[in-house]
């Protein structure tokens, strides 16, 4: 299909394309309770094919946010400007534009099919008036296998390895609190990535992912939700997770009120973690930068210059070995002891911003603090196990959701409370985090499983 | 204009109808659906410019779905030929024999008395249909639409020089469907489009936006609607700047209709969708019969409640599109449901089993749910009002159909004192509380309805599938924060 692929973007003479080639074998297992629901495979293969049209447009015709477009910006020490680029070299008065498009293609299309839709998609790059930037270049490289260690299985294999774990956790606790309802998804994928300046890398993935929920029926009916994601077959991991959840919903069970409304020592830990720090990752894409919806640059003290808590460091952790433009993926840091040192992104931007394009990263790990979990619930707190749905907005840097599950110290007795609400700003706590001793990974996360942060506002009672 | 039927699901049709017949010599129950759908998007910001395929909602492929006679298999693929036949039926034995394969030993299946007599109920239907449309997005052309988008944009940021930026994008969606069963043979060919305006302006480090919907059933008439809209998007995101965070509460508020229909969806009617009832999750069963809102909420969803962008005519379990009153009068009178929630409950499938696409499993899903209106004004809801709040720019929810909480945020909270707003906001706003609490305190509605597809719904935090809601403004009592 590759090869058809190639033959109609040489016919129709498109000279710079990528194409993403997908085949995905997966066994889906839908339980409820500790019966089988439903059961599921897929075998699917499919095409996305991005092509690149260049094309020039005249200096006056350029609007005001074209004009500014144009000009590099200026992120890193030593960068190029635009005008010592040879390729960026036209005619006087023209500048140099490059649109780009893509489009679904299918196993079962002729060339006749897909020349049509190819050009259709060109046509539509060609009214894509994003200013020039340099394509990935790249060389034709080794098959990158899984190197987690459920390669090497089948899926279903491994779906029965997993489930077996996940169902053990529940063989030990009581009647009233079970796994309601159970999705799991074992999956092995095979990408291949080709692109007209070189780039032809394929890899594998093989994960077990899925969602659990737990129901405890005493002292009230309750239930939680949880997700989970493995490249391992980290059999007693998982295990241990849904132990956790377990016995996390039975605390549940217990939690009656809301706590009253006021301004806490909010502590959040576990699965928030990730989707706490993803507002660093956020603000610091070159996407977000790139449009000014960030104001980072590299050195930019991402805490604030007061810093009275911990100081924060991030690693970008890389989870596939190539990004989806091809770009070899690696390991990086991203703010080192509260300082900016990486601003991440596909090639586009970073071409902008004339800063080495990274590829986009989902996994981070941030160092263990000092402060054993122990030692943070000397005072008082309201430690929140689990939202409804912990949201954090990366544009206003508010974070907060519906509290399902927290326990609240008043420094003398710790009560669990369910319901009312956090609304909080992490411009406002940044400055005084404090980061747990203990560890915490789940899924792309590895980091403190608790961060402490003072005067959060909790709506409640 | 009528949408179209597919090329290629026209051309698959014989060889699907071979595929379902071998199957059924082996199974007492087959399904086949055959999607093909591309779903184009177009954004326009002030550094940015995109068009693109939409990966989510572009995808041709087949989902076959059978019954040994009480358990449930499915296999998902997307090539089919003379050739491959033999390979399809054997993938779908490897997929019933998962029970004994791939899930601990000792494991028990569900069992769904898939019975001939289930079979029988089903109805014999031939059916075709297609949505209309005024202006087909493909016909306009691509340059159109981004010239279109961009004197939108242009015109957000003519605004003010405080505003960052302005975003503005569309998408659509075209699909047909094919549905084949022993008794069934359904086909649908529908369109729906949607577009989005988005303001940035800076506060210091912090970001202020406002995010404004637009939707139909139909084609790229919706951008006319856009245009309208833009210069007022710009002066709320430019007020937004000015906004105090909120004082924690419990206030009488106005619900503009994205909010109610945000409440009606998120608060509500997760709680209803009857695979929930099955896994004994929903605290809604035990509400039947019951009242659970005030007398003035009635609420509907369904395929065919609305002319919206979940608007179909048959679901993709092959059960036709219907209009099923939830609440009538504040009493809980049924919930919606899928075919297997229907089998396993012994009641009626409600026409809202949907999948994300031919790649994914089914389940009961809302389609366009709403309350109906009432009979005030606005201007009196806001008038009887000593203290609270006019909530507006729903952002976001979560359900909880087991302990009916709630969880939704909105952008903006306009302070009303004295039955008359003061010209303060507050922003954002967590709505929390109990859902009957809630409906059992509405106490006026609005006479005029106004339902938005703009979004999608996530069963849990995945499955995304189109959906519409909405309502009247209503006036209820709610805790924010």
């Amino acid at each position: 299909m590759i090869e058809r692929i190639k033959n109609s973007l040489k016919k129709i003479e498109i000279a710079d394309y990528t194409i993403h080639e997908m085949k995905q074998e997966s066994v889906e297992c839908f339980f409820i309770r500790r019966n089988l629901d439903v059961k599921r495979r897929t075998n699917l293969l499919e095409y996305t094919v991005t092509v690149f049209c260049p094309f020039e447009k005249m200096e006056e015709e350029l609007s005001v946010e074209e004009k500014l477009s144009m000009e590099k910006e200026h992120f890193m020490e030593g960068e190029h400007s635009m005008e010592e680029e040879p390729s960026m070299e036209v005619a006087a008065g023209k500048k140099k534009m490059l649109g780009s498009s893509s489009v679904q293609l299918y196993p079962e299309m002729d060339e006749e099919e897909i020349t049509t839709a190819i050009q259709s998609a060109y046509h539509a790059a060609s009214f894509v008036e994003n200013p020039w930037y340099e394509l990935v270049s790249g060389t034709a490289e080794e098959f990158v296998p899984s190197s987690g260690t459920l390669a090497g299985h089948s899926p279903e294999e491994n779906m029965k390895k997993m489930s077996e774990a996940l169902f053990a956790a529940e063989e030990n606790c009581g009647e009233s609190v079970f796994l309601n309802s159970t999705e799991i998804f074992s999956k092995r994928i095979v990408r291949r990535i080709v692109n007209s300046r070189g780039v032809d890398v394929s890899y594998e993935t093989c994960e077990v992912f899925g969602e659990y929920v737990v129901q405890c029926v005493e002292p009230q009916d309750v239930e939680t939700y949880h997700d989970f994601s493995y490249r391992d077959l980290d059999t007693e991991a998982l295990r241990k997770d849904v132990e956790e959840a377990l016995e996390m919903t039975q605390s549940r069970a217990r939690a009656f009120s809301a706590p009253a409304a006021g301004t806490y020592r909010v502590i959040l830990s576990g699965e928030q973690m990730r989707t706490f720090f993803q507002y660093y990752v956020s603000r610091s894409g070159s996407g977000m930068i790139y449009q000014k919806y960030s104001s980072y640059r590299i050195g930019t003290q991402v805490q604030g210059e007061n810093v009275r808590g911990d100081s924060l460091t991030i690693t970008l952790k890389a989870v596939e070995p190539y990004s989806h433009e091809g770009i070899p993926m690696k390991d990086r840091p991203l703010v080192d002891n509260g300082v900016l040192t990486t601003i991440h992104g596909d090639s586009r931007f970073a071409y902008y911003l004339g800063i080495e394009p990274t590829g986009n990263y989902r996994g981070i790990s941030v160092p263990v603090g000092s402060t054993p979990l122990s030692q943070m619930k000397t005072e008082a707190y309201l430690h929140i196990i689990s939202f409804s749905d912990f949201q954090m907005d990366s544009f206003s840097g508010h974070f907060g959701g519906e509290i399902r599950l927290a326990f609240l110290y008043n420094g003398d007795t710790v009560t669990p409370v369910t319901g009312g609400s956090v609304n909080g700003s992490i411009m406002e706590v940044q400055g005084n985090m404090v980061f747990s001793k203990e560890r915490y990974k789940n899924g792309n996360y590895e980091g403190p499983f608790a961060v402490s942060l003072e005067g959060v506002q909790v709506a409640g009672v | 204009m009528q949408v179209r039927e597919s090329e290629f699901i026209k051309r698959k049709k014989p060889l699907l109808k071979k595929l379902a017949a071998r199957l059924s010599e082996q199974y007492p129950f087959v399904s086949l659906l055959a999607t093909d759908s591309r779903a184009k998007s177009y954004m326009v910001s002030r550094r940015n410019t995109a068009v693109r395929e939409d990966e989510l909602l572009t995808a041709r492929g087949f989902v076959a779905k059978i019954s040994d006679g009480k358990h449930y298999a499915e296999y998902s693929f997307n090539q089919i030929s003379e050739d491959l036949l033999d390979e399809i039926c054997t993938q779908i034995e490897q997929t019933v024999l998962l029970s004994k394969n791939a899930v601990p030993e000792g494991m028990t299946e569900n069992d769904y008395l898939f019975s001939e007599q289930n079979v029988a109920s089903e109805e014999n239907i031939v059916f075709s249909g297609s949505t209309e449309y005024e202006i087909d997005p493909e016909e306009m052309g691509d340059d159109v639409i981004l010239k279109q988008l961009s004197e939108i944009k242009n015109r957000g940021l003519d605004v003010s020089e405080r505003i960052l930026d302005c975003s503005v994008l569309c998408n659509y969606q075209k699909y047909s469907k094919l549905f084949l069963s022993g008794r069934k043979e359904l086909e649908q060919n529908v369109m729906w489009m949607t577009g989005a305006i988005s303001l940035a302006a800076p506060r210091g480090e912090e970001i202020k936006d406002y995010y404004r919907g637009f939707s139909n059933l139909g084609g790229a008439e919706v951008l006319a609607q856009m245009k309208n809209g833009v210069e007022e998007c710009a002066h709320i995101t430019l007020e937004l700047l000015d906004s105090a965070p909120m004082i924690p509460g419990e206030y009488d508020c106005i619900c503009a209709p994205d909010v109610t229909g945000m409440i009606v969806h998120e608060a509500f009617g997760h709680g209803v969708e009857m695979d929930m009832f099955v896994k004994k999750r929903a605290l809604a069963e035990q509400f039947l019969g019951q009242y659970v809102a005030s007398e003035l909420v009635t609420m509907h969803d369904g395929a065919s409640a609305a002319s919206q962008t979940a608007t179909y005519f048959f679901d993709d379990e092959g059960t036709m599109a219907q209009d099923t009153v939830i609440i009538e009068k504040g009493i809980l009178k049924q919930g919606i449901c899928d075919l297997q929630s229907a089998l396993a409950l012994r009641t009626a499938p409600t026409g809202n089993g949907r999948r994300e696409s031919y790649k994914r499993k089914a389940y009961t899903r809302m389609t366009n749910t709403y309350f109906e209106g009432g009979s005030n004004t606005k201007e009196e809801m806001i008038a009887s009002v000593s203290y609270g709040f006019l909530l507006e720019n729903a952002s976001s929810g979560m359900e909880d159909p087991k302990n009916w909480g709630i969880q939704c945020m909105v952008n903006i909270a306009r302070e009303i004192r004295d039955g008359k707003l003061t010209g303060r906001i507050f922003s954002p706003i967590v709505l929390t509380g109990y859902v009957p609490d809630l409906l059992k305190s509405i106490s006026m509605m609005s006479e005029e309805v106004t339902l938005g597809g703009g979004g999608f719904c996530g069963k849990g935090y995945k499955e995304w599938v189109k959906v519409s809601d909405g309502g009247p403004y209503i006036k209820a009592k709610i805790r924010l924060g």
